[in-house]
């Protein structure tokens, strides 16, 4: 195990390299580049802030005086969840990919789900000129306990389990290329289930849902991250505050998906070099 | 040859194989060996035999250095297993391999090449991925094009604009500028035209040279003879031979023609069987088949011998 992780040390130019492959393929294949990167969660701003809310009103959810309002709450949510959806949708293909190098080379094999979450990584970071755009012209709010504290974390929970799925869906998908398909819908579910589109608190309050739904919600690790994304803008206000059960269930859950996620990846490490 | 092998062993072996092992599981099991993984681990499977394949099993060896090795045996054997287990790209279900030094894999040379980079990119990525800094790959970077015979302009397109003999040269040249102690070459001397063949042999000549270990796996004895000084020659997934390249290839030659004799025999006695059949039925479907099977019978016996060739890689032997 100690000495698996120092070859991935020693590995880290490698993975640098193939992100830097990953990012200079993708922005050189199209004529926008990175203006993709932008328009793509914009689009979609556009599309929910309509639908959700001007259509069925998601914004009496918010708190009446948060700086920024809805929009912020919406574009906050949305840019990192556009990040992790697509981590989701390219973790079942991680290890295929590659399976050339993987076949001919000697490197140690996580470095690969490594590259593509090091690549979607760079790509959120790509988005924060946008958020910023959004939180200067709409007001936001910068606060110490947004910057240190719900910031720092709700980055290293959202990438901590990012990396554990796709180290699980990488080696799994090699074996039963099902999971592929299963991710999508997946991935429908948790958009959803993670309340990006309105306050979590409108479920929890919410008379008409059961008891133990609310209790499932809260305990979706994904929804306590993406609260943590947004209460950096929002500090202070109750409702967009994670609550402990789901404060919990966000760092214990990343840091067991990581383990669950390691510990799939080496022990199918052996069937998916013989499957690849 | 003997001598020579075993006076390198007394250093201490570069490879070292114990009692390597590797099982595929045969079709429908493939899926069911997930779920086993999970609940039984994968050191012990309860209901496991019976249903798998083993390529290859219980094979020990050990390999010097400044050894060139030639593998030889039928398809399917385990040659390319074994090939891929000392490159540490598959992990043994039994046994051990041990490589002390770095190992250029040349086991497919287009590996790695990124279509949608440019040939200066593809260079620098698959290299660092080998293990050389950038410094390194500056400095031999004109030689590389060179050795690649890819024309200037062409070095800064897309590698998917390449014809695949450009990819497979500037592979080549790619990877005979790595310093590895350990060279494992997998079928891929029959690379581009003559001219740059001649050029890919002479490169690994060099290589030998320079101490270097070598293992080898191909179907071309006269390579074989060239460069190896050792032949291990594999047979139903097992060490069958453990000798200089000359005895190993003679037994090699011998399971064939056995093999063909038998095959010769079973396609007579088949062809009997038609042929009365058809008597049977109608007279004249019998001529034509019997004109067909007389140009197929000779071939076997064109490529087992090569005078030339021989005696060419004695010489090679003895130089490396």
């Amino acid at each position: 195990m100690a000495s698996r992780t120092l070859a991935v040390w020693e590995h880290r130019k490698v993975v640098g390299l193939l992100v830097r492959r990953d990012l200079k393929v993708k922005y050189q294949q199209s004529v926008l580049g990175y203006a993709w990167t932008m328009l793509e969660p914009l689009a979609l701003t556009l599309v929910y802030f309509f639908v959700f809310g001007l259509v069925l009103q998601a914004e009496r959810g918010m708190p009446e005086d948060a700086p920024g309002g809805y929009i912020l709450f919406l574009v906050a949510g949305i840019l990192p969840w556009t990040t992790f959806g697509a981590i989701l949708s390219e973790a079942p293909r991680a290890m295929i990919t590659h399976s050339k190098l993987i076949t001919t080379m000697k490197v140690p094999r996580e470095i690969f789900p490594m590259a593509t979450v090091g690549t979607k990584f760079v790509e959120y970071v790509l988005t924060w000129p946008v958020l910023l755009i959004f939180v200067f012209a709409l007001g936001g709010r910068f606060t110490w306990e947004g910057m240190l504290f719900w910031l720092p974390l709700a980055i290293v929970l959202t990438f901590m389990f990012g990396l554990g799925v796709t180290l699980f869906l990488a080696s799994v998908n090699v074996l039963l290329r099902d999971v592929e398909r299963l991710t999508r819908i997946l991935t429908r579910l948790l958009f959803y289930g993670s309340a990006i589109l309105f306050p979590a608190s409108m479920v929890l309050q919410a008379d008409r849902v059961p008891g133990w739904a609310k209790t499932l919600y809260e305990l979706n690790p994904l929804m306590g991250i993406f609260q943590m994304h947004r209460t950096v803008w929002f500090s202070g206000f109750e409702e967009l505050t994670p609550s402990t059960l789901a404060l919990t269930s966000a760092v214990v859950g990343s840091i067991l998906m990581l383990i669950i996620g390691y510990w799939t990846f080496r022990r199918l490490e052996m069937s998916v070099l013989k499957e690849l | 040859m003997a001598s020579t092998y075993e006076a390198a062993v007394a250093d201490g072996p570069v490879i070292e194989a114990k009692g390597l092992g590797v099982k595929f599981a045969v079709n429908r099991r493939r899926k069911r060996s997930l779920r086993e993984m999970f609940i039984h681990g994968n050191k012990r499977d309860p209901n496991a035999e019976g249903n798998d394949f083993w390529p290859l099993r219980d094979v020990s060896f050990e390999i010097a250095k400044g050894d060139c090795v030639g593998i030889v045996g039928k398809n399917g054997t385990g040659k390319s297993t074994l090939l891929k287990m000392i490159a540490g790209v598959l992990i043994p279900d039994e046994g051990k391999v041990s490589v002390h030094g770095k190992v250029a894999p040349l086991l497919e040379l287009r590996a790695g090449f990124n279509d949608n980079l440019t040939g200066r990119e593809n260079v620098y990525l698959v290299g660092s991925l080998h293990g050389m800094t950038e410094k390194q790959i500056d400095e031999r970077f004109e030689e590389i094009v060179d050795f690649a015979e890819v024309k200037p302009k062409f070095i800064d397109t897309p590698v998917r604009h390449y014809s695949s003999g450009m990819k497979v040269r500037l592979g080549f040249a790619l990877i005979s500028q790595l310093e590895h102690p350990i060279m494992l070459v997998d079928e891929v001397l029959a690379v581009g035209d003559k001219a740059f063949k001649r050029k890919c042999y002479e490169a690994i000549d060099r290589m030998l040279a320079n101490e270097r270990t070598m293992v080898l796996v191909s179907h071309n004895e006269k390579d074989l003879r060239r460069f190896c000084n050792r032949g291990l020659y594999i047979r139903n997934g097992a060490l069958a031979l453990d000798t200089d390249i000359d005895s190993a290839l003679a037994a090699y030659n011998e399971d064939t023609k056995v093999e063909i004799e038998e095959r010769k025999k079973k396609d007579a006695a088949k062809k009997k069987r038609a042929e009365a059949a058809a008597k049977k039925v109608e007279a004249e479907a019998g001529p034509t088949e019997t004109g067909a099977t007389a140009v197929d019978e000779p071939k076997p016996e064109a490529d087992k011998t090569d005078p030339g060739a021989g005696g060419d890689g004695k010489d090679g032997g003895r130089a490396a």
